[in-house]
C-alpha cells in the first residue's frame, strides 16, 4: 500500500510539475509573400502579467501594419504582410524550450521573438544560438545573455538589467547620503532580471565610494508570496533605505504585507509600481504606493520620437483595441509595440533576410532611432543601453490618485524627493 | 527574529491546515486525490475578489457565503462524477487524470473571465491594523485568517468526532464495503464529505489574498502541491495530522525565510520527500485510512 501511495505521490508531482496542456499549433510555416514572426506568450502562470501586455503590444503593431498592406522589406522593394505564429508557454520554461524549437525547426519562422522577461527568454538564448537564429529579445534583460561571442541576440525594448539601477544607485550615493541615508537593506528575487539588478546596485554603490552600508542583503525565490517575516527581519536591521527587487507578484505581496504589518520604511524602492502602475493600483491600492521610489517608465514619460506613434497616440490605440480586455496598459505594452517598430525599421534597411544581415540592420539603428520607449542604443554584445529610466517617487495626488515625480537625474527632475516618507 | 518567525509560522501554518483539510477529507473518505483542489480554492479567492470589488461585500461575509455555495455545488458534482470514477477498475488513477483535466479547465475559464494578472483585496477589508501577539506585531488579516482557519479545523473535528454523521463518515473512511454492509448510505456520507471538502477549499480561497498577497488563475497547481505536501506530512486521511502538517510547514517556511531565504520554497518538497522516506504513512499515520 505504501509503495502504491509513494507511486501516486511521485506521479502527482510529475504530473503537476512536468506537463501542461498546450494549445494546438497556430498555423503552418510562412507562405511566400509573408514575413513570419514567431513568438511565445504566457497566458497563465507567474509571468502572465508581464507577458500578455508585451504580446498585445506586438500584436497591435502587426495588425496596424497589415491593415496598411504590410511592412516595407528592402530586399524585395515592396510591402509584405506579416504573419504571426504565437504559442502559449504558460510561464513554463520547459514548455517554452520545446516551443522555441518548434518555431525554428517546424514553423521555420523568418524572425524569432522571445517571450517577455528574463526567465522565459533564458531558455531561448542557447536554442537560438545553436540554430543560428537571431533572437529578438524583447524584455529579457539578464546581463548573462549578452556575450561577445554570441551574435545571435539583440535586446530591443528594455535596458539590460545591469544598468537599470544606475540612477537609483547614484541617487542613494549622492542625494541619499546628503539626506542622511547610511544603512541600506536589499531583498531580491533570485532570477536573472532582479538578480542582475541586485548585483548592479551593489556594484554601483561600491564604486561610488559613498558611505553606504548594506545591513540586509538576501535573495528569495521568485515565487515568494509571503514577505511578512522578511519585512520584520529587515526592520530589525534598522535600515535608512530599503530596496525590494522582484517581479509584479513579488512587489504586490511585499507592498501588501508591508501595509498590513504597519511597518514603514523611510525610503523604499520597488520596480513594478512604475512599470505596471495600473496593475499595482488595482492589486494593492494607491495608499500602498504612496512615497515609493521606482523607475519612471516609458508608459509615463512622453519621449520625443522620430518613428512610430507617440505615447499619447499609442495609449489611445491601445484602449481602442483592448478596451474590454483584462490586460493592463503599461510599460510592457509599450515594449511590445517598440519591438515592432524596431523590426519595421530594420526590415526597411536590411540587405537580406539572413539572420546576421538582420542583426546588422538593427545595429544600424543604434543611437539614431527614437521611439516612445526612448533612445534605441546597443552595446557591441547586443545589450540595450538606451531607454534607461529615471528614478521617480510616487506621491499622492488629488482625489486619492497618485502621480510620478522624477527625482534623479537632476537634468530631468520634476521635483524633490520626500524623505523620510511620512 | 526567531520568536517572530515561529509565531508567524504558526499563523501561516494554521492557514495551510485549512488549505489541506478539504483535500484530506476527500481523500480520507473516497481515496481520491482531488488535483483540482487548488483551483477550487482559486475560485473561492476570485469569488471573494469579485464580490468585494463589485458589491463591496466584506470577505468575512464572502467566507460565510462560500460555505453553502461550494458545498452546494460539491454534492451534486459528487453524484455526477464520483460514483462513476469509483466503479472503474482503477479509481485512483482515473481520478488523478479526471481532476487534472478539471484543474486545467477551471484555470483556463478563470483566466478568460478574470484575466491573467494578479488580483488582491486590501487587508483592511478583513481586519484593520497590526495586532500585537506575545510582544510581536502581525498583520490583523493574518491573525483573523488564522483564527478563521482554527475555527474551521475545530468545526471539522466536531463534525467528525461529535456528530452522528461524523461517526458514519469515519466508518466509511475505515472501510467502504463494511460500512455499506452495515447499512450506511456510503454515497450520501461521501457526497456530504466531498461538499465539505470543497467548502473548506472555498473558504481557504476567500482568505488567500490576505495570506498569499495576491491571487491569479494559475495559482491552483502550486496550491495543490503545497496542500498535498501538508497532508502527506501529517498523514493521508487524518484531519488531526493535517493540523500538524500545516503547522510544521508554516513554521519551517518562516524559519527558512529568516535564515536561508533563498532556499525557502524548496522546503515543502524536502519535507515531503524526507517524511515519505522515513515515515511513509505520515507523522500521525498508523494506517493510510485510519480515521
Amino acid at each position: 500500500m505504501h509503495k502504491r501511495l509513494l507511486g501516486i505521490v511521485l506521479l502527482i508531482l510529475m504530473t503537476l510539475g512536468g506537463s501542461r496542456v498546450m494549445l494546438p499549433p497556430a498555423g503552418a510555416a510562412g507562405a511566400p509573400g509573408e514575413i513570419t514572426l514567431g513568438t511565445l506568450y504566457a497566458s497563465s502562470g507567474p509571468f502572465a502579467s508581464i507577458s500578455m501586455p508585451v504580446y498585445y503590444g506586438l500584436r497591435l503593431w502587426i495588425d496596424q501594419k497589415n491593415a496598411e498592406g504590410g511592412v516595407f522589406v528592402k530586399p524585395f522593394h515592396k510591402k509584405i504582410p506579416l504573419k504571426l505564429i504565437a504559442y502559449d508557454d504558460q510561464s513554463s520554461t520547459a514548455t517554452a524550450a520545446t516551443l522555441y524549437n518548434q518555431l525554428i525547426t517546424q514553423d521555420k519562422v523568418d524572425i524569432l521573438i522571445a517571450d517577455s522577461g528574463s526567465v522565459l527568454t533564458s531558455v531561448a538564448v542557447p536554442i537560438a544560438r545553436d540554430h543560428k537564429m537571431l533572437l529578438i529579445d524583447q524584455t529579457g534583460t539578464g546581463a548573462a545573455f549578452f556575450t561577445k561571442d554570441n551574435p545571435y541576440i539583440v535586446l530591443i525594448a528594455d535596458p539590460v538589467s545591469s544598468i537599470w539601477p544606475r540612477y537609483a544607485a547614484e541617487f542613494l550615493a549622492k542625494d541619499g547620503v546628503a539626506l542622511g541615508i547610511r544603512r541600506v537593506a536589499m531583498v531580491y528575487a533570485t532570477n536573472d532580471f532582479t538578480g542582475t539588478q541586485a548585483s548592479a546596485f551593489r556594484k554601483f554603490i561600491k564604486e561610488s565610494g559613498a558611505p553606504l552600508q548594506f545591513v540586509y542583503d538576501e535573495g528569495v525565490p521568485t515565487n515568494t508570496s509571503s514577505y511578512t517575516v522578511i519585512i520584520n527581519n529587515i526592520r530589525a536591521a534598522n535600515p535608512d533605505a530599503v530596496i525590494e527587487l522582484g517581479y509584479a507578484g513579488n512587489d504586490i505581496s511585499f507592498l501588501r504585507n508591508l501595509q498590513d504589518s504597519g511597518v514603514k520604511f523611510k525610503w523604499l524602492f520597488a520596480i513594478y509600481p512604475g512599470l505596471e502602475t495600473e496593475l499595482l493600483k488595482k492589486a494593492v491600492g494607491t495608499k500602498a504606493l504612496d512615497y515609493v521610489y521606482t523607475y519612471v517608465p516609458s508608459s509615463v514619460i512622453s519621449y520625443r520620437t522620430n518613428f512610430g506613434m507617440s505615447l499619447a497616440q499609442f495609449r489611445a490605440a491601445w484602449y481602442e483595441k483592448y478596451a474590454h480586455s483584462n490586460v493592463e496598459f503599461g510599460f510592457n505594452s509599450v515594449a511590445g509595440y517598440t519591438t515592432g517598430l524596431v523590426l519595421e525599421r530594420a526590415l526597411a534597411v536590411t540587405q537580406s533576410l539572413d539572420q546576421l544581415a538582420l542583426r546588422k540592420a538593427i545595429f544600424s539603428l543604434s543611437g539614431k532611432l527614437r521611439t516612445l520607449d526612448g533612445l534605441f542604443q546597443l552595446d557591441p554584445t547586443g545589450a540595450q543601453i538606451g531607454e534607461i529610466t529615471p528614478l521617480g517617487q510616487i506621491v499622492p495626488a488629488s482625489a486619492g490618485g497618485i502621480r510620478f515625480v522624477i527625482v534623479y537625474p537632476h537634468s530631468v527632475a520634476t521635483g524633490k524627493p520626500v524623505y523620510p516618507a511620512p | 527574529m526567531l520568536a517572530y518567525a515561529l509565531l508567524a509560522g504558526l499563523l501561516f501554518g494554521l492557514y495551510f491546515t485549512l488549505v489541506g483539510l478539504g483535500l484530506n477529507l476527500v481523500f480520507g473518505v473516497l481515496r481520491i486525490v482531488n488535483l483540482a483542489h487548488g483551483d477550487i480554492l482559486m475560485l473561492g479567492a476570485f469569488t471573494a475578489y469579485w464580490l468585494f470589488t463589485t458589491f463591496r461585500v466584506p470577505p468575512l461575509l464572502s467566507a460565510a457565503l462560500a460555505l453553502p455555495l461550494f458545498a452546494g455545488a460539491g454534492v451534486p458534482f459528487y453524484y455526477l462524477v464520483v460514483p462513476r470514477l469509483l466503479r472503474s477498475r482503477d479509481p485512483e488513477m482515473l481520478s488523478l487524470i479526471f481532476f487534472f483535466g478539471l484543474s486545467q479547465i477551471i484555470e483556463a475559464l478563470a483566466a478568460i473571465v478574470f484575466g491573467t494578472s494578479e488580483r488582491s483585496i486590501p487587508g483592511s477589508a478583513l481586519a484593520r491594523g497590526p495586532v500585537a501577539l506575545l510582544h510581536q506585531t502581525f498583520p490583523a488579516a493574518w491573525v483573523t485568517s488564522a483564527a478563521l482557519s482554527g475555527l474551521a479545523v475545530l468545526g471539522v473535528y466536531l463534525y467528525l468526532y461529535r456528530t452522528r454523521l461524523g461517526y458514519l463518515t469515519r466508518a466509511v473512511m475505515v472501510h467502504w464495503e463494511e460500512s455499506v454492509a452495515s447499512g450506511i448510505d456510503a454515497h450520501r456520507v461521501s457526497a456530504i464529505a466531498f461538499g465539505a471538502g470543497l467548502a473548506l477549499a472555498g473558504i481557504a480561497g476567500v482568505l488567500a489574498p490576505f495570506m498569499l498577497g495576491s491571487v491569479t488563475p494559475a495559482m491552483g497547481v502550486d496550491t495543490t502541491i503545497t496542500a498535498f505536501a501538508v497532508i502527506v506530512m501529517g498523514s493521508l486521511g487524518s484531519p488531526l495530522g493535517t493540523v500538524l502538517g500545516g503547522i510544521l510547514y508554516g513554521v519551517s517556511l518562516m524559519v527558512m525565510q529568516t535564515y536561508f531565504s533563498s532556499w525557502a520554497n524548496l522546503l515543502p518538497y524536502l519535507l515531503l520527500i524526507g517524511i515519505l522516506l522515513l515515515r511513509p504513512s505520515g507523522l500521525l499515520g498508523r494506517q493510510i485510512r485510519r480515521a
